[in-house]
């Protein structure tokens, strides 16, 4: 049973990994708790369910349709709400505060296009065909989420590295007004942080739409809170954290279920949460920077 | 062109809003979940009480007079669930009211309707202890008291079970209820249980309950669940190798669960009164005007609240209107006990329960229940 | 006056809603206020909602000390927790505070033989009334007004602008801190214990996040610069979804979108709007 659990730990760790990618990044370099990633993230899976059924796109190219829809909203989150609060100067709660309108108006609207049923991706569509080794059962698509997260992450790692654009982001994320005299556009890179974020929500939406079998409107909600959990864990607008953040939680969880009760799963987790908190402000894996205030 | 459905679906709604309103004479207030996480029961509760009336205004109503619904989006919430109740009972002065969607706004709202004297007709809410508020209070959601005992008897004698694993949602009403009523008929039939699992309303992962079900070895799987946990633990169990049959209560019951565990779904065990299958003349009518008014099939929720609308509907042709609110909402608490009807939901009879101070008080349903297992993305009704 | 009873008839729960709102409002302005972001207001509710609750239903409390218990227990618990959980700022401490909230609700949910579980408790006798609503709000906002103008309230803003400066000015700081979040829990118990008091009905899930972050919005959308912003906070997200009820399935989308707008044109909260209303001549000062 433990190696089973084990494995479901890691499959569990790499979904929240993979939301909590996106929800760190607008962390990190915009200095926002975005609310509104749970939505984001619910509409990629709608995006490419769509897609499979009505333009019988295969899987890979629905992915990329999510992720273009969500990367567009991406643009318009920032272009029509956090860009004019920049503006104005607005305190550090209030494109918080925006994000909650946002979540609450596209849940509304996806469930009046599509109702509030939930939704499954199409049997033929799935790799849910599951692998047997030594009495511990993995399917492909939890093999592909584990290895996307990695990907993702480490592609994402190695362009802020690596690149110009990310060099300038990391100058971004420590001091915008810094960043700005060194003649860095930093409301493009604002922006394209944004886009970027959200095209990473959507496409986690796809991959834990077909890992749950579940696409509803509110299906962000509590990855939304598990994700807010993760982020903390790895500390807040850490890449690699998020990864970390996001294995940490699912061992917890199912380590709690195994070893302590099901009842008790996200009693242990927030427990943890809070005590980890209590002990490490900068989180688990967090560097022990300054405390933002 | 979506847009521009949403768009036009604002501002008809705004136009009704404002005050069109269509001439009718018997006005039932519908207070349904319509937005918000359980949309998915509501939506299908409304458009089964629309089905019905639409189908009894055509033929001419209640004695010539058309039923008007007045429907209100109660959320999910309770204090919604009050504020549209006494909207709906005060302001449009509605004959009765039907709804709302989730036990958990019933134990707020149904009391409002209890001290307002008016009917409340419950088509969802199973919790035990809701028709226990007062005499006004009524339901033809039939409590699980009545229907697991039934389902796990024949899904014994058949399966030839001798224990089971237990998984169910603890922070539902509905499905904790539906528990407790597991858990009581398990020690009445003397069936041990291996293992006792809970998950959370919203839950998407369930390997880990899974897992540790599996290596507690049980002949079958009790589920206490509704079909959109359901659904996913049942493809997660067989991603798992678990190939044990799931016994369901009557969330389970939808033929939704072939569209959410498909491929996934056979050997579940469930009861109700109500199945897909019944090849009763009312459910196959009832079936196909469903579908072609809205192009899904119906499920439980849509069916129950379907029949809902034709028991009140023999009630109200013994009611003669008086003109008088107050002596006409009386005059249908006291024709509607007595009242029988064979809908698609089989055989219906109300059935007076006692309440907290153990006086007599709202009414339950009494039907049988029909025990159905799914192989081939199919329900099949045992007998 | 006719018109006034059948007003009341109808209307009277989302007027105690409103009232119970406001409290919960004021009870995020005075950690906000102080420049702390904690969201475990939804959970000092419940707990107010519970004590209360439990103590009218099995032991026939007197309402009044019910209330006053209901308002302790939330008191008390936060200042236990208190003391470590303010050491931390900004998210963190809204994410620890989001923590421990959820925390409380699964031990609710987990305490079955004393709270029913999910079942939720029924039965609750109906209490509350205008009454009790009216004094508790208006109470409540008297102290806080008079605590905004006097040496506490000029603290408290100090430590929201510049922390280290007032604690170097020989303020302390901790202590202010300790002192508005067990404050605020105790007025956040408060209006849990009257709200479960005209809704018959409790259950752990209304004491969770969307409750939480619902509290937040209150105390934002109104700004925090005065009780005042509170108020309006708690009457504009109590009353909005029920102006737009004609609006049917979009209801929750026309909310949503003007829940952005009223962030990007006041976001300060829309109090801070009249400040050019009330001093014609001076710039708000940015922080």
């Amino acid at each position: 049973m433990l190696a089973q659990q084990l494995v479901n730990a890691i499959s569990l760790g790499g979904v929240y990994a993979l939301f909590a990618l996106g929800f760190t990044l607008v962390f990190g370099v915009l200095n926002v708790v975005n609310l509104a990633h749970g939505a984001i993230f619910m509409l990629g899976a709608y995006a490419a369910l769509q897609a499979v059924i009505h333009l019988r796109l295969p899987l890979l190219a629905s992915a990329l349709v999510a992720m273009l829809i969500t990367g567009v909203a991406g643009w318009l989150l920032d272009r029509l709400i956090f860009a004019p609060l920049r503006t104005r100067r607005a305190p550090h709660l209030a494109p918080m505060i925006a994000t909650i309108g946002l979540a609450i108006s596209l849940n509304s609207l996806v469930q009046g296009f599509f109702g509030a049923e939930n939704l499954r991706f199409p049997v033929d569509a799935l790799l849910a065909e599951g692998l047997s080794i030594a009495g511990v059962q993995i399917t492909w698509l939890e093999l592909r989420i584990i290895f996307l997260a990695f990907v993702l992450m480490a592609a994402l790692l190695w362009g802020l590295k690596k690149t110009r654009i990310g060099c300038a982001l990391r100058g971004l994320a420590e001091s915008p007004k810094a960043a700005a005299l060194m003649g860095v556009d930093v409301e493009g890179l604002f922006r394209m942080t944004s886009v970027i974020a959200a095209a990473l929500g959507g496409v986690a939406g796809v991959l834990i739409a077909l890992y749950t079998n579940a696409v509803f409107p509110q299906m962000g909600q509590p990855m939304l809170h598990k994700g807010i959990a993760v982020v903390i864990l790895g500390g807040m607008g850490d890449i690699r954290g998020a990864l970390l953040g996001g294995f940490f939680l699912g061992f917890a969880e199912v380590l709690s279920v195994a070893y302590v009760g099901s009842t008790m799963r996200d009693a242990v987790a927030f427990g943890l949460l809070f005590v980890i908190l209590l002990f490490r402000p900068e989180g688990l894996f967090g560097k022990s920077a300054q405390r933002r205030a | 062109m979506k847009l521009k459905q949403t768009l036009l679906g604002i501002i008809l709604e705004l136009g009704f809003a404002c005050g069109v309103t269509v001439a009718a004479e018997i006005k039932i207030g519908v207070a349904e979940a319509l937005t918000g996480n359980a949309a998915q029961y509501g939506v299908p509760i409304r458009k089964g009480f629309e089905l019905a009336v639409g189908e009894l205004n055509g033929s001419g109503g209640i004695n010539g007079n058309k039923i008007e619904l007045v429907i209100e989006d109660e959320q999910g919430k309770k204090e919604e669930a009050i504020n549209v109740f006494k909207k709906l009972i005060f302001q449009d002065k509605v004959l009765m009211l039907f709804g709302p969607t989730l036990s958990n706004s019933a134990q707020a709202s149904d009391p409002v309707a209890q001290a307002g004297k008016v009917v409340v007709f419950g088509t969802s809410n199973t919790a035990d202890g809701i028709t226990s508020i007062g005499n006004y209070v009524f339901r033809n959601s039939v409590t699980e008291a009545d229907i697991l005992p039934v389902t796990l008897k024949v899904a014994a004698q058949k399966t030839g079970l001798k224990k089971v694993a237990v998984l169910y949602g603890n922070d539902d009403i509905f499905t904790k209820s539906g528990y407790d009523n597991f858990a009581k008929t398990l020690q009445a039939l003397k069936i041990p249980v291996a293992t006792t699992e809970t998950f959370a309303k919203g839950d998407v992962d369930f390997k880990p309950q899974l897992t540790k079900i599996k290596a507690s070895n049980p002949d079958a799987i009790v589920l206490s669940a509704l079909v959109a946990e359901g659904g996913p633990i049942m493809v997660q169990a067989r991603q798992l190798a678990i190939t044990l049959p799931f016994i369901g209560g009557n969330g389970m019951n939808s033929p939704r669960v072939f569209e959410l565990a498909k491929d996934s779904s056979d050997n579940l065990w469930v009861g109700s009164p109500w199945s897909v299958e019944n090849p009763a003349a009312e459910n196959k009518r009832f079936i196909a005007a469903y579908q072609k008014a809205y192009g899904s099939l119906p499920d439980q929720f849509a069916a129950q609240a379907y029949d809902a609308v034709y028991i009140v509907a023999q009630a109200l042709k013994k009611v003669k209107p008086t003109g008088k609110l107050d002596a006409d909402r009386k005059a249908l608490r006291d024709a509607l006990p007595g009242t029988q009807w064979t809908g698609v939901t089989g055989p219906f009879k109300f059935r007076q329960v006692t309440g907290r101070d153990s006086k007599p008080a709202g009414y339950d349903a009494v039907q049988t229940a029909i025990v159905m297992m799914t192989k081939g993305n199919q329900y099949v009704i045992q007998k | 006056m006719e018109w006034l009873e059948s007003f009341w008839a109808t209307y009277s729960t989302l007027v105690l809603s409103v009232g119970t709102n406001v409290l919960l409002a004021l009870s995020i302005y005075l950690t906000l206020a102080c420049g702390l972001l904690t969201v475990a207001n939804a959970a000092f509710m419940g707990l107010g909602a519970y004590t209360a609750g439990l103590l009218t239903i099995n032991t026939g409390t007197p309402f009044l000390l019910a209330l006053l218990l209901g308002a302790l227990v939330p008191a008390l618990v936060a200042l236990i927790i208190g003391r470590p959980t303010l050491r931390l700022s900004g998210v963190y401490l809204a994410m620890a505070t989001l923590a421990f909230g959820e925390v409380v609700r699964i031990v609710i949910l987990n305490a079955e033989n004393l709270t029913g579980g999910a079942l939720g408790l029924n039965g609750i006798p109906q209490l509350t009334g205008w009454f009790e609503v009216m004094s508790a709000v208006s109470f409540t906002l008297y102290i806080l007004l008079r605590l905004a103008r006097s040496r506490v309230g000029r603290a408290m803003a100090a430590i929201r602008q510049d922390e280290i400066a007032t604690e170097l000015m020989g303020l302390n700081v901790r202590s202010y801190k300790l002192f508005v979040f067990v404050f605020g829990a105790a007025l956040a118990g408060l209006a849990g214990a009257l709200n479960a008091h005209f809704t018959f009905f409790i259950s752990p899930n209304e004491y969770g996040f969307e409750r939480g972050v619902e509290i937040l919005a209150m105390g934002v959308l109104g700004g925090s610069g005065s009780p005042w912003g509170a108020v309006i906070g708690g009457l504009l997200i109590t009353l909005l979804p029920e102006l737009l009820r004609g609006l049917g399935h979009y209801r929750p989308l026309i909310n949503g979108v003007i829940l952005i707008v009223i962030i990007l044109y006041a976001p300060r909260g829309i109090w801070e709007l009249t400040r050019y209303v009330r001093f014609p001549t001076r710039t708000p000062t940015a922080n």
